[in-house]
């Protein structure tokens, strides 16, 4: 294991300018947002927890030209790919589904495969819980274990470097003056840290009584008809913040720009939630009701991926839970479904 | 469909001729500059540069690929636009997606067609691929059901078949009117005396959704097996690859799964008939 100092991870950060558009974590109020780099500043966040955008926004974005003028080629092909800095466990998890959709299953996103060959994913250790946090409940620890290129665990005055695959390692060897080996008592300071972190989450998820995941086999199943879903949906104002926010989630539109001359296709972020999602010209909808679509939304995370792709497709952020204008929580919802099975 | 080119790009295409088949529906007539290659039962999406896409399933022959047709009815924003073509627009196809009738399982079957409205599009080209492969099938039944006489796809054809040795073909509308000779009333009350093995014969429904339903309960109760009935489902294609996932049926997608199944697979899923 390496260690990096604060300021000289600052001069890897301005060395990887040159191949990579690297985004890290500024704080503004009591959020953080992925924000380009340009240098050191006081604003920035690499440990805390996780940022307000998922990870998903740098590998299939919310909205890019996907065809144009019936050309075979790939659109923006040869952009710089992103370094990400500061990615934390739970959106690491979102690509077991992410993955599964766009990169390992029948056709291959070429978009999504450029973004998950190119970009460089620096990870972090969170280093604080916000109560929206329950990534345990979900298998997840708090530091992320897999998926990354590196990996920081933030110690005072830098990070234990940890290596996470052949692109990280040929980073951490083309700027090996910047590196140095970790001593024992930092990593054993890491260790302490991320156990200090473990128990904070588990407070956590006491505290909000959600369950933990090998109790989900079957809740979508037995409560298909249950007054849960209508209950829960009636504040919902159908805005699909949920969706977007989400690391697992990953429909999208196809949307053709209204212009006869040229032909422009677009591939925005769709909601599932929205009345629109499901029906078909001349007006059927297999889900008219907006609670059929909340169940929807479940059964998808809960019942389809797990059965499609060995995944339950939440990741325990807790973006949804503070993202929801109706203050739907899917804790609670959880809870109920395990509760009512 | 390869599947190392870029999956969201329709192959610009010309539309060669427009042929009104009804009031509400026509069908075009297309070429791609490149060929496009089909089983019958797969479906491609056709692009209206501007305005956009929407899934239709060629009623045309599987063994012509440099043209293909489609047979559209107006039903919505896309197929407004796509009513409005003429000969010589440009438009574009994606495709073609999903799996397609499985036509070497039908082989030494006996075969029922079960068609309903605009459902005959797709059954068209599932009835050329039928009569190229003469032979293979012991018998061949055609149950068609309309609205009414004015909205009868494909009459002139449908008239020829009538008239072949190795197709049984009968033919229905909801309401009829002073030109109609033949039966009335729904689809499912010409299934009845179809002289085949049931609980052998291989079932094939296409139509809208309501049809879809009550055919298949038919067919259930004359004895067919769930695995030997093939359903063409219609869901909200999109992108054609099993990634945006608007087409979902279980823990299936229409579009690639799909968008013909077997009844046994699919039957236990909620919401497969709206």
């Amino acid at each position: 294991m390496h260690y990096i100092s604060t300021n000289n991870f600052f001069r890897l950060l301005d060395a990887l300018k040159f191949n990579y558009k690297v985004y890290i974590p500024v704080k503004k109020g009591e959020q953080r947002f992925y924000k380009k780099y340009t240098g050191p500043q006081d604003d920035i966040v690499i440990g805390e927890v996780r940022a307000f955008e998922p990870l998903k926004a740098f590998f299939a974005q919310a909205r890019e030209v996907v065809a144009e003028n019936f050309s075979d080629d790939i659109p923006h092909a040869d952009d710089k790919p992103f370094a990400i800095v500061g990615v934390k466990a739970c959106d690491l998890k979102g690509f077991k589904v992410q993955d599964h959709v766009f990169k390992d299953h029948d056709y291959k996103d070429p978009f999504y495969l450029k973004n998950r060959e190119q970009n460089l994913i620096i990870s972090t250790d969170c280093t604080s819980v916000i109560d929206t946090c329950f990534c345990l409940a979900l298998g997840i620890k708090p530091y992320p274990q897999e998926d990354f290129d590196i990996n920081l665990s933030e110690v005072k005055g830098g990070f234990v470097v940890e290596e996470g695959s052949e692109k990280g390692k040929g980073l951490v060897k083309k700027y090996s003056s910047l590196f140095q080996e970790a001593a024992n008592v930092i990593i054993n300071k890491r260790k302490a840290q991320r156990a200090r972190i473990v128990e904070k989450v588990e407070e956590n998820i006491k505290e909000n009584k959600v369950p933990r995941e090998d109790l989900y086999k079957g809740i979508i199943e037995k409560n298909y008809e249950a007054d849960i879903w209508p209950e829960e949906a009636k504040e919902c104002v159908e805005c699909g913040a949920c969706n977007a926010i989400c690391p697992t989630c990953h429909c999208f539109l196809l949307y053709d720009q209204k212009d006869r001359k040229k032909m422009e296709r677009l591939r925005i972020w769709d909601s599932c939630m929205l009345k629109s999602f499901a029906r078909v010209a001349g007006g059927a909808n297999p889900r008219p009701k907006l609670w059929m679509r909340l169940r929807n939304r479940f059964e998808k995370k809960f019942d389809f991926f797990p059965k499609v792709a060995d995944v339950y497709a939440c990741t325990g952020c807790g973006r949804c839970v503070s993202a929801c204008p109706a203050k739907i929580d899917i804790r609670k919802v959880l809870t109920r479904l395990v509760e009512n099975a | 469909m390869r599947k190392d080119k870029n999956p969201y790009r329709p192959i610009k295409t010309e539309v060669l001729e427009v042929i009104k088949e009804t009031p509400s529906i026509r069908t075009l007539k297309l070429k791609p500059e490149e060929p496009i290659a089909f089983k019958t039962g797969q479906f491609i999406e056709l692009t209206i540069p501007g305005v956009g896409e929407a899934p239709f399933t060629p009623s045309s022959r599987p063994s012509v690929i440099d043209e293909m047709e489609v047979t559209v009815m107006k039903v919505g924003k896309v197929t407004e636009e796509i009513h409005r073509l003429k000969k010589g627009d440009i438009v574009g196809l994606r495709g073609p997606f999903g799996n397609g009738y499985p036509l070497d399982e039908f082989k030494g079957k006996e075969i029922l067609v079960v068609g309903g409205g605009c459902g005959f599009a797709p059954l068209r080209s599932l009835m050329y691929s039928f009569f190229a492969m003469a032979g293979d099938f012991k018998k061949l039944f055609f149950r068609g059901g309309c609205k009414n006489p004015s909205e009868f796809l494909y009459k002139k054809e449908i008239e020829e078949w009538t008239a072949r040795d190795d197709l049984n073909v009968r033919l229905t509308v909801d309401t009829g009117d002073g030109t109609w000779n033949r039966n009335v009333g729904l689809v499912t009350t010409i299934l009845d005396n179809v002289d085949m093995d049931y609980k052998d014969g291989i079932g094939i429904v296409c139509g809208p959704p309501i049809m879809m339903k009550f055919a298949t309960k038919k067919l259930l109760d004359m004895g067919f097996k769930e695995k030997n009935l093939y359903l063409s489902m219609e869901k909200n294609m999109s992108c054609g690859i099993g990634k945006c996932g608007h087409c979902r049926i279980g823990i299936y997608y229409a579009c690639k799964d799909g968008p013909v199944f077997q009844y046994s697979k699919i039957k236990d899923f909620p919401e497969i008939w709206e």
